[in-house]
């Protein structure tokens, strides 16, 4: 019914009371959340690009895939003159003198790897060294000397383990590879790509891109989350766990806040035994709960006590998957139900105490005044509640870990948690964060729509 | 059948007597009201009626019914509340509805009886409005029609009338009293506004600090009050008090005031006579004294500071001695400030009053 007025004024000052807050959000915590789930659809290193000489000013030829192979054919050390440009690999490489294995003297390049500097000038500049000893089996005995700063130039002679050598000159190399490969429309294509994106094989004839150096847009690791062998267990059992959790914890904290509201007049000690498991920590309450179901835990000792059982009864394996899913309903009903409770008590505390007089004086009993006037006047209350606990509830984690180790019983959060953990798996883990949140919101849109065409219908 | 006997009943806060072992009877049908000034105990002991907050002490009766621990549902009462209390979530419609609905009345009667209450407060259009979209005045004019829509027995309303403007309040108050007579209700009527109390009470309970100061007529109420307190409480302007100081003359009992002598009425003369050499207040009402402009028996003298024309009469403020008093005369009796003149005290319209206690001295038991 909400005529717009146009020449209504807006005002801005809550605007600008609240700027400095979306300025932290947007620095703190919304720029690193959307680099963190913009993963899901994005990977960051999917691409090598190869350009025609060996360059970063070099023109692409195409584009290689990350993991395709290559054959490597050639390889260059570009001198690099003043800064170093961090996106490239750089070698240091010495020009040393020494006297060689043959005895003779020996004028060559070798690789700073190959030599420890054991004599700086003031500057810095490295003065003099020995060669470093090559350990383990098998290894090259001998340290060879090159003609050029280039792995593949002649060698001028040998240096002994540990022998001194005196250096003349210092160069930095950029390592550039020529490498072919199959780009992913089939062509074969050839250039030049800096070394750190290339793993060589043995031979050094052969390779593999690593990574690349160029981000892509993909649906493939939405793809691989949906195809994946756990998705739809774990979206199953959450939902399941929802569909049984929610409904049982409205009902039980709506008792609980009835019985607190008409009791605060004589003391809030119910309200407090009633909220005590807000004080505990999931991870918690699931130990807590695994140490009454485990075999030799408190149910079967009272089990036991009262001579029901012949022996311990296994509750939590994967032959008992419907106890492991009763236990963690239990769980959660215990660990999360205070919350709801305690919303719904702040919002029949805002319930006027004449109000609900009138409607006993009008002859409404007890019952009748919880359905026509708290129910109705706790709407507001319980839609937060709801919210709240749905979103909560896609998010359930560490009570399922607890109770099942996640193996035996998985939930959409666990799967984000494999992913990312067990098998490294970032951009996978990102799909499953992103679809939790897309969940949550759809929910919670979904409720408000609920409860706006419900008002609506009702003001008709 | 639905007299309401209020026996000595008390309600404590704490340590705070709200309302002091008071006892009133209101008879089937009557319309009392219940009048005092802010914070004496009248919405709590209306309340306790309700069974609102258990009474700590006494009993309630209703018709032959002992209703002191029956719950509020089961008493066959409706109530106004002074905050209205009506239900937000609920269209108008349903609030009035509200009391009948719980107590299963047919979905007909429910209609009918909430039209007729909704007419008769003028808010027929407002029913399907809800209560965030009244103005203060009609969301009580929904807490009244609530209340009558319910038909009970016995109407309890707090302050039923307190936000309408004052032509609004004129209306219905003649417009309350007539439907009251004719719903049949046993009413307890709770106002602060003296002017309510005497133009719709069929008798007035006066209270003050919890205590029932006296339930009589409206007339026996502002002719006759039981005490200093119901004399100043009641009327516009409140009635006169001056001090004066009891001496026995040669052949009967004198009050000294401001140099004249006042003689009471043959009746009060022995309860008057023990006061003999101790001071005691005399009450007059404004319009009870004649104003002269010479001495006479029974008159004292008295100076003029302010005259108020009030049309239908004048209203003058006088002195004497240290005390001021409110006198209303004939408009046509010339009289300007500064002006001196005699008032007479009629000896049957005096009321006297003992000064420690604030109560009217009876007249000699004769
Ligand atoms: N729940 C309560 N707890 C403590 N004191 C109370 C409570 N209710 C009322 N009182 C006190 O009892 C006294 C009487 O209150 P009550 O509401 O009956 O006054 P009232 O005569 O209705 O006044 P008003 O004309 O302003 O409505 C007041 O002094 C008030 O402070
Ligand atoms: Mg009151």
């Amino acid at each position: 019914m909400s005529t717009s007025n146009p020449s209504r004024r807006r005002s801005f000052t809550p605007y600008f009371l609240i700027a400095p807050t979306l300025v932290f959000l947007a620095a703190f915590f919304a720029w690193p959340m959307v680099q963190g789930l913009i993963l899901a659809v994005h990977d960051d290193e999917a691409l090598l690009p190869l350009v025609a000489v060996a360059s970063v000013e070099g023109d692409r030829t195409g584009e290689l895939s990350q993991g395709a192979a290559v054959e490597i054919l050639g390889q260059q050390g570009n001198t690099v003159e003043g800064e170093l440009t961090s996106d490239l690999l750089t070698e240091q490489w010495f020009r040393v003198t020494a006297v060689g294995t043959d005895g003779a003297a020996v004028d060559g390049w070798a690789p700073e790897t190959r030599i420890r500097v054991r004599d700086e000038a003031n500057d810095g500049t490295p003065l003099a060294g020995t060669v470093r000893p090559r350990l383990g089996e098998g290894a090259e005995p001998l340290t060879d000397v090159l003609a050029e700063p280039n792995e593949r130039a002649e060698v001028t002679g040998s240096l002994d383990d540990r022998a001194e050598v005196e250096i003349t000159q210092v160069t930095v190399l950029e390592v550039w590879f020529n490498v072919r490969g199959e780009s992913n429309d089939g062509a074969t294509i050839e250039g030049w790509a800096p070394s750190r994106f290339i793993t060589t094989f043995e031979s050094g004839e052969e390779g593999r891109v690593d990574r690349g150096s160029d981000g892509e847009f993909t649906l493939r690791f939405v793809e691989r989350m949906f195809n994946d062998r756990f998705f739809s267990p774990a979206l199953r059992t959450t939902l399941l766990l929802m569909a049984i959790i929610l409904p049982l914890q409205f009902l039980l904290a709506i008792g609980m806040a009835l019985i607190v509201h008409s009791r605060l007049k004589g003391g809030s000690g119910w309200l407090y035994i009633f909220s005590l498991p807000m004080g505990m920590s999931d991870l918690a309450v699931g130990i807590l709960f695994f140490a009454i179901f485990t075999s030799n835990g408190l149910l079967n000792s009272i089990l036991d006590l009262f001579g029901l059982i012949e022996e311990p009864q296994v509750f939590l394996s994967a032959d008992t998957r419907g106890w492991i899913i009763g236990a963690i309903v239990l769980a959660e009903l215990w660990r999360a139900t205070s919350i709801v409770m305690v919303i719904i008590v702040s919002g029949l505390q805002a319930i006027p105490d004449e109000t609900l007089e009138a409607a006993e004086l009008f002859g409404a009993t007890y019952w009748k005044r919880v359905r026509y006037i708290m129910l109705p006047l706790l709407k507001p209350s319980l839609l937060v509640a709801l919210i709240l606990r749905t979103i909560l509830a896609f998010q359930v984690f560490a009570v399922v870990i607890a109770l099942s180790g996640g193996e035996i019983v998985t939930v959409l959060a666990n799967e984000t948690f494999r992913q990312y953990f067990s098998l490294r798996n970032n951009n996978v883990a990102s799909a499953y964060a992103v679809f939790i949140l897309l969940l949550s919101l759809a929910s919670s849109v979904f409720y408000l729509r609920i409860v706006r065409t419900q008002d609506e219908l009702a003001s008709r | 059948m639905a007299e309401i006997r209020i026996e000595n009943v008390t309600k404590v806060f704490g340590d705070f007597v709200a309302v002091d072992d008071a006892s009133i009877t209101v008879r089937d049908q009557e319309f009392l009201v219940l009048l005092g000034p802010s914070g004496c105990g009248k919405t709590t002991l209306l309340r306790a009626v309700a069974g609102l907050g258990m009474a700590d002490a006494g009993r309630i009766m209703i018709g032959d019914r002992d209703v002191t621990y029956a719950r509020p549902g089961d008493r066959n009462i409706s109530m106004v509340f002074q905050s209205y209390a009506i239900f937000p979530h609920m269209t108008v419609r349903e609030n009035i509805g509200f009391g009948l609905k719980m107590n299963n009345a047919s979905q007909g009667e429910i209609t009918s009886n909430v039209e007729e209450a909704a007419e008769l407060l003028h808010i027929g259009d407002l029913l399907d409005r809800r209560p965030n979209e009244m103005s203060g005045g009609q969301r009580q004019r929904v807490a009244v029609a609530r209340a009558l829509a319910m038909k009970a027995e016995v109407l309890l309303m707090d302050e039923p009338l307190s936000n309408l403007d004052a032509l609004l309040r004129l209306e219905m108050r003649a417009e309350l009293k007539r439907l009251l007579r004719e719903v049949k209700a046993t009413t307890i009527y709770v106002t602060h506004d003296q002017i309510e109390a005497l133009s719709m009470g069929d008798r007035i309970a006066v209270m003050k600090d919890g205590l029932i100061q006296q339930v009589d007529e409206p007339s026996t109420v502002y002719a006759e009050p039981k005490n200093q307190f119901v004399g100043s409480f009641i009327g516009n302007p409140p009635m006169n008090f001056l001090r004066g100081k009891v001496h026995m003359a040669s052949d009967s009992v004198a009050v000294a005031i401001g140099g004249s002598e006042i003689v009471p009425s043959p009746e009060l003369r022995d309860a008057v006579s023990s006061f003999d050499g101790r001071a005691i207040t005399l009450g007059i009402r404004a319009e009870n004294m004649g104003a002269l402009n010479a001495q006479e028996a029974n008159t004292v003298r008295v100076q003029v500071d302010v005259v108020e024309p009030l049309g239908a009469q004048n209203l003058l403020t006088v002195r004497v001695g240290d005390d001021t008093l409110k006198v209303s005369t004939h408009p046509t009796f010339p009289v300007s400030p500064g002006d001196e003149l005699w008032l007479k005290f009629p000896a049957d319209q005096i009321r006297w009053i003992d000064p420690d206690s604030g109560e009217v001295i009876a007249g000699g038991t004769s």
